[in-house]
Order: structure tokens, then sequence, then C-alpha cells
């Protein structure tokens, strides 16, 4: 299943191992006249590498969702481009190397599991024993197993998110997009759903997911792009971003009271072992909040490097 | 039946057919290109609009070039599970009370109930299933595109092609499946509702008697059965015929207490024809192109008057012994124009005469009584009698001294003063066999399927760009044109050349003037400036609609069931002609939708 398409930029297998890149990728919705409605996404460069995970973050109408569809080819930018495996996101021959789970599990609802499994594996002109196999592999894997014969229209929303999942695995891909994979799952549901994307990348998949749920993001996410109003606003390694520069954390464990007094005098002597010192994090929540409202008070530019502390450090005791 | 042009042998048809389909394919396909790259200038300029279209064009013929079968079949599987939860299948039940209604109501005493039973079935037959193809084929991508499912299978490596032309198979998977059985319940329907016979009671028989008394046979007639019946002849050896009436015609035998009458014979047919070609003599006996116009807008029909010189002549090829060793089976339409009524029940009289086209040399002149709406049958024997230069007459046989090197005419006359005979080519035949009438019902229904298959692809096609309801109004305006399209060529040749006589009334705009002025169609307008401008605009007007008749498919031409009613066997090189326009077709419309589909965005 390999995409023989000429590399436009280098990127893909060969620079890297970048296997998506966006070059001042832009999207203006307009009206049937030309006029112009909405820009879903102001210029935006991008570069996802192969085996992270990528997390795009955003409000509502932030542009996250019109970014995965530019990635797909479901849309075409207004300026820029953007490429997967190295070929245009247009290129439909892409797709054998990319799994796809929609915001809204949009199958068809007259299908049953197997059926489901099966009508996607042909669009990948699978044949049939393999079909089989990775049918049957796939609805055990997400516990469908007792109900593959029933129509999806009977099932309820977290069984049909399990089955989008399995839809969006059936080529074994090396790219894996997930619009909100965790909306609508319960916390067990979503428990096993991040752990499927931290098996995934442990498979030596890339994933790209767009969501709403911070703390999921924060859990499975190596790197995150935060939108807002359709421009990137934040970019970087989830534990670069939601590390605070300025304050210096010392964990340690069992340690007596009269313990403490003495870290402190041997701290303060510049020195010690099994003491753990970091930096301690705040939450993406409160990031994210902070990006958001740092964006409004100062649009068009970058969110501030005194939002996550710059690169200042300091010791703090205690 | 009418046959309004000669149907082409196949071979020499195709070349010159498909010349004219890659013209009108590139021509299309060189506007479409034009207009795609006008819309993409106004928004990126036009090096970018250009770059942007060529490369469209790369994608899509590169698309085309990796189309996968699997694909194909897995969206075509689709479809028809998208069919079959759209209760589909619910149609048969609509045909089946269609079929009650029609037992209820069509007459089986009218002139010719086989034609009425055929024609009634196959209309119904058509109109549901090209019903049931549209209503699916313009909906199904829509709500897909709605429900946002198209994106999980454009997400995948599926060509926009294969789209199209999954959704084009599958949907005509359905429309076979219900026409297969639409078509069989309508021919059991059809055999079961004319078949039927009579009996003759005792009676109802006259013995008749040779010259010296002796019972030679019997004449009478039959039971009234279904609204008619059948004068009987029964010959010396006990068997006999009950004349045709209504379109057909019983074989009588004598049975063991009685008569025997068998079964219709007539009613459902396939003939095979020998046609001529025609040409006309006047009230005064001298060649012209044409016969008379008796008023009629329809000029398929030619008539000659009667009493006079006046002939309609036709010229077989192709007559051989071997073809026809017992004689000439000579059918014939005659339609009649009274100018006085005279006795309605009885036909007109007239002759049929044969002449060798070289020699000039006559043969006694056959009597013949036209009926209308029914086939009239002369078969001539080997043995003719000829006309001699002293008045007198000579029997010969019929290839030695009538037919040259296998052509014959045959001359139509009229010997009523004051009736005509209106005539076309095709009403003059010599019947080479019979074709089955099973087989003929079937290529019939293959007529269907055709117009079938191309509403399907229209429909599809449409719906790759527009939603579910403008779809089907654009696929029925596509029908419409082309069902027009005859009309629409004529009306634009008239505006052109300035010869309102080919289409009077003018185009769009002058007719709307005139519907509005209630003025007369048949007075030209005088040239006005006024009247200038406005044939002008509706020249403008109808060049568009003269292009778009000129390549859209006109279904009406593609059913073939006019044969199948008129009791004659489809030729095989109108079939053949017939299934290579609607693959052109098909071809043309999946080809268009999936560039169109590849040219939106599925997500926006």
């Amino acid at each position: 299943m390999n995409v023989s398409g000429p590399s436009r930029s280098g990127v893909g297998d060969g620079r890297g191992d970048v296997i998506v890149e966006t070059r001042n990728l832009s999207k203006t919705y307009r009206d049937f006249w030309g006029r112009r409605k909405k820009v879903a996404l102001k210029p935006l460069d991008l570069e996802i590498r192969r085996g992270e995970i990528f997390g795009l973050l955003g409000p509502n109408g932030s542009g996250k969702t019109t970014t995965l569809k530019l990635l797909l080819g479901l849309i075409f930018p207004t300026s820029g481009e953007a490429l997967v495996f190295g070929s245009e996101a247009t290129d439909v021959r892409k797709n054998e190397r990319i799994g796809y789970l929609p915001e809204e599990s949009y199958l068809y609802k007259f299908l049953d599991a197997e059926e489901t499994l099966d009508f996607y594996g042909r669009l990948f002109d699978m044949p049939p024993d393999e079909r089989r196999r990775r049918a049957l592999m796939l609805i055990e894997m997400v516990g469908l197993a007792r109900d593959r014969k029933r129509q999806l229209r009977e099932y309820s929303k977290g069984m049909t998110r399990r089955i989008g999942v399995a839809q969006a695995l059936i080529n074994d891909p090396e790219l894996v997009m997930l619009d909100e994979p965790t909306s609508g799952l319960d916390p067990i549901g979503t428990r096993e759903m991040k752990d499927l994307i931290v098996d995934l990348k442990a498979r030596g998949k890339t994933v790209i997911m767009c969501s709403h749920l911070l703390a999921d993001v924060e859990d499975v996410c190596d790197r995150i792009a935060v939108l807002h109003q359709g421009e990137l606003k934040e970019l970087g390694r989830v534990e670069d971003l939601l590390r605070v520069g300025d304050v210096t954390q010392i964990r340690a464990r069992g340690l007596p009271p009269a313990a403490e007094a003495e870290i402190r005098e041997v701290l303060a002597r510049h020195g010690g072992t099994g003491v753990e010192i970091g930096n301690p994090k705040t939450t993406l929540e409160d990031l994210f909040l902070e990006v958001v409202r740092d964006a409004e008070a100062r649009p068009g530019r970058r969110a501030a490097a005194s939002l996550r502390g710059g690169d200042d450090h300091s010791t703090r005791a205690g | 039946m009418v046959l309004e042009e000669e149907i082409p042998r196949f071979a020499a048809w195709i070349g010159p057919a498909l010349v004219r389909y890659l013209f009108a394919g590139g021509l299309a396909a060189v506007c479409a290109a034009g207009a795609a790259w006008l819309t993409q200038a106004i928004a990126h300029g036009p090096l970018a609009a250009g770059d942007r279209v060529y490369r469209g064009i790369l994608a899509g013929l590169a698309d085309l070039a990796g189309t996968s079968p699997r694909r194909v079949w897995a969206l075509a599987r689709l479809a028809v599970q998208e069919s079959l939860r759209r209760n589909v299948l619910v149609v048969l039940g609509v045909f089946g009370l269609i079929l009650l209604f029609a037992g209820w109501f069509l007459d089986p005493a009218s002139v010719d109930p086989g034609k009425l039973y055929i024609g009634f079935i196959l209309a119904a037959t058509n109109f549901l299933v090209c019903a049931v193809v549209l209503l699916l084929s313009v909906f199904s991508l829509p709500a897909d595109i709605k429900s946002r499912t198209i994106q999980t299978v454009t997400t995948k490596p599926v060509r926009t092609g294969e789209i199209v032309l999954g959704r084009i198979l599958g949907f005509a998977l359905v429309g076979t499946v219900l026409l297969a059985i639409m078509g069989a319940a309508g021919w059991a329907f059809v055999v079961r509702s004319v078949s039927h016979t009579h009996g003759v009671a005792p009676e109802d028989l006259l013995d008749t008697t040779d010259e010296s008394g002796a019972t030679v046979g019997a004449t009478g007639r039959t039971s009234l059965d279904r609204g008619h019946r059948h004068r009987v002849v029964i010959g010396p050896d006990g068997t006999g015929v009950a004349e045709t009436a209504q379109g057909h015609r019983h074989r009588v035998r004598r049975v063991e207490g009685g008569y025997e009458i068998g079964a219709a014979e007539g009613l459902l047919e396939a003939r095979r024809p020998l046609r001529g070609t025609l040409r006309f003599l006047d009230r005064d006996g001298r060649p012209s192109a044409k016969g008379i116009s008796v008023g009629s807008e329809w000029a398929y029909r030619q008539y000659i008057e009667g009493g006079t010189p006046a002939a309609a002549i036709w010229t077989f090829s192709g007559l051989s012994e071997r073809a026809f060793p017992d004689g000439l089976p000579l059918e014939m339409i005659v339609r009649v124009f009274r100018t006085h009524k005279g006795r309605i029940e009885d036909g007109i009289h007239g002759t049929v005469q044969l002449r060798n086209p070289d020699s000039g040399q006559r043969s006694e002149a056959f009597p013949i009584v036209a009926r209308e709406f029914s086939i009239d049958e002369l078969f001539i024997p080997r043995r003719v009698g000829t006309m001699l230069a002293d008045g007198g007459t000579r029997e010969v046989d019929l290839y030695e001294e009538l037919v040259a090197d296998g052509r014959l005419e045959v001359w139509l006359q009229c010997l009523e003063p004051g009736q005509y005979y209106g005539v076309a080519q095709a009403d003059f035949f010599m019947r080479t066999g019979n074709g089955s009438f099973v087989v003929n019902y079937a290529k019939g229904c293959l007529g269907i399927w055709f117009a079938m298959l191309i509403v399907t692809a229209l429909g599809v096609m449409f719906s790759t760009f527009l939603a579910g309801p403008v779809a089907m109004l654009a696929t029925l305006a596509v029908i419409l044109v082309g069902q027009f399209r005859g009309f629409i060529a004529r009306l634009f040749e008239s505006q052109v050349t300035g010869d309102f006589s080919i289409v009077p009334g003018g185009g769009p705009i002058e007719s709307l003037v005139r519907i509005a002025t209630q003025e007369s169609i048949t007075v030209d307008w005088d040239p006005t400036p006024a009247a200038q401008v406005i044939k002008a605009a509706d020249t403008v007007l109808l060049a568009p609609m003269r292009l778009a008749a000129s390549i859209f498919p006109s279904l009406s031409e593609l059913g073939t069931g006019d044969f199948v009613t008129a009791g004659f066997a489809i030729p095989g090189d109108l079939l053949a002609a017939h299934a290579a326009e609607t693959l052109g077709f098909v071809v043309a419309f999946a080809l268009a939708g999936a560039f169109c589909l590849k040219a939106r965005e599925i997500a926006s």
C-alpha cells in the first residue's frame, strides 16, 4: 500500500520523516457570488513527523477541523499547499496510507459492523481473506464482537464511535487522523481510546487529532498546535508548553519532616541525591484559556512567551 | 407501424456515428475546460487558472487510469443496499396495482387488443422503471454529501469516477431487476389477457354446396366473445379459418360433435418484413416525388386519389425463389381518407398489381379492400395472370416473367373516385418470416433498459454538483429537450433560413408575443424593426438549444416498443445502434460526473 506519487518537496519518507507539511495553507469560504464569507484558516505552516501524536486545539470555529479537511483533500485550499506523504492533499493515492475518523461517525446505518468493515476494506482494494481477517480483528479490538451483526442504526453513540475507529484502521494506516476521537465515549471508552492512540504511536503510526477535551490531548499528544479564529497561536511539544519556567519544583517521596530542613540545607549548599527537582506544570486547560484570552486581547500576534514562563527558571524549595 | 427513416446497417452506421460522438464529446470537453478556466481565472488569475485546470485534467485522467473494479463493485453493492433500504421494491406492488386496474379498464373488445395491452404494459413499465432509477440516482449522492457519509468514502483511495460508476452500476442493477420482474409479469398479463377462443354453434353455420349440390364445406360465424366474432369458412376436409377480425384469426377444425376453434393467431407476432422503396404517380399518371397532402400536419403518409391513374409504387429488391418458394406474402397497411362517407363499415376498394421493372410486363390486378387499423394480407402465388397487349391474359411464373434480378414493382391504386389511399414506404412489405414474440418482447424491454441506463447516468451526473430536487429537474429538462430535439432542430433551421414553412410561429419570444396578441402562426410578420429584433433574439436563444438538442439523448427514439406493439420484429441493426448510443451516453455522463465531483469540495 505504498503511494508512489512524486514527492514535490522532499518531505515524506526522505527528509527527516516529515509526513505532513503545510505551507501558507489558508482557506476562505465564499458565497455563491464569490464574496468572502469567512476566513476559516489564515496562512498556516506546519510540519508533522512520523511517529508523533499531534494535537490540533482550538475553540469552535478556530479552523482545526478545516485544517484536517484540507489535509484530507475534502476541501481545497484558497492559497498555499498541503502535502501529505509528499503528495498534494487532493491526490487520492495518499489515502491508501491514511485512516480517518470523522467528528461524527458518518457511516452507513443500514450496514452491520461486518458489512461496514468489509465495504471499507473493498475500497482499499483488499483481497477477501485479508478483509475478513482485518475486520474480525478490529471488531474484536473495539469490543463489538457480540454486536457485529447488528445494523449500525441500532448502535449507541459509543458503539458507533468504536466501529468508526475500526473503519479508520481497516487498512492498517501509517497516518491516522482523528476528529474528536473521544467524543461521545464514556470514561472507560475514553481511556481505551487514549490507550489505542498511544498504542498506535508505539507501533510507529503517526496520529493527528482534533479535540476539545484538553485533558485527553494532554495525556496523549506529543505536540500540539493551538488555533484561534483560523490563526496559529501556539505550537510546540506539550511538555514544553506546559512547563512553568519561573518555578522550580522539588518532589520527594517518603521523607520525614526533619529531612525537609536538611534538604533545604543541602539545597542551600547546592547539591544532594535522591531528590527530584523539576518544573511544575499547569494544566493544559489553563494554558488553553490563557492563550485564547491573550489572542483576543492581542489579535494577530502569537501567544506571549510569558504565558508559559519563558525560559526563566527559578528554584523554590518545598 | 411508423418508420420515418430507414434503419441503416449497423456496420455502416457506427463509423460516422463514432466520429460525430467524438467530435461532440471533444467539443463538450473543451467547453467545460474553458468554463473551468474562466471561473478559476476570476479567483486566481489567468495563469494560475490555467495551471489548475491543466493539473485537474491530468489528475482526473490519472484517476480514471487507477479505476479499480473491486471498488466500483463495492460502491455498486452499497447503492443496491441503499435502494433496498429505501423500499424500492414497493414499486413492484404499484406495478401489480396497475396490472389490476389495467385488467379492469383496458377493453378487450378494442380494435386491436394486442396492441393496446402490449403498448400499455410497455409504457407503464418504462415509466415506473425510469421514475424509480431517476429518484434513486438524483437523491443518493446529495443525501450522502448532506449526511457526510461520503467523507468516509472519499478519504479512502476512491476515485470520483468510481463513486459515479459504482452508483450508476448499482442503480442500473436495481432497475434491471425491477425491469426483469415487471417485464415477465407484463408478458404473462398480456398473454393471458389476449388469449381467447370462440365457439361455433351449429345453427350459425350454413353448408356450402358445389354446382352438383354436394356439400363442400360451411360458412358462418363464431360466437361473440370479447366484443367480437369472426366469419368462419370451412373447407371440404373439415378444416377452415375464422377470418381476421380485431387483428387476429383462428384456425378451425372439425372434431367429434362440432368444430373446434384454435388459439388466436396474429395478435402477438414478430413479423420480419422485407421493405421496398416508394414512389408515386400523380392523378395524371406522371411521376411525382410525393403523393397528395390531405391536410394532415403529419406528412408521414402521402395519399393517392381514387378513380385516377394515381398510384403508389414500391420497388422491392432481393426477392428470390429460394426465399419465397411458394409465392410472395405481401402485407399492407393502407390508410383511407374519405371525402364522402360512403358505407363506413365497408373498406375502400382498390387494386394491387405487379410489374416487371425492366420489361414493364404487368400482372393482372389483385383486388383489395383497405380496412383501417389492420394489416391486410395478400398472398401472391407463383402462377399469376399477366396482361397481354390484345387485352387477354396469360398465366406466367412469377420469378420467370415479373421478377427481374430480384426486383419487382408493386402498384397500389384506389378504385373509388373521391376517396384516397394513404401510404408510407414502410406500409407495404413482404413477410420473410416470423420471429418469436417472446424474444421480440424481450428486445422491447431492452429498449426500456437503454432508457433506464441513460436516466440513471444522467441523474447521477447531475447529482454530483446539484442538490437532489434540482438534479431531478435538470435530468427531466435534458430528457424533455432530447424528446423534442427534432422539433428544435427544425425550428432553428426555420429561424436561420427564414423559411417559416418549416416550423410556423417562430421562436420562443415570437411565440410568446403571438400568444399574447392572439396572432395566427400561419401569418408571417412584416419585416418591421421590432419583428426583426425579436426574430434575431429568438435565433440567439435557439442556438444553444439547438446545440443541446443535438447532443442530448432522445429516450423515445431509443424505445422499440412500437415494433412490439405493431407486431414487427425489432431489427438487430437497430438494437445494436441503440446499444452503442446508450453506451456512448453513459460513458459521457459518467466521465462528466467524475470530473464534476472531483472539482467540487465534498466537505464544504
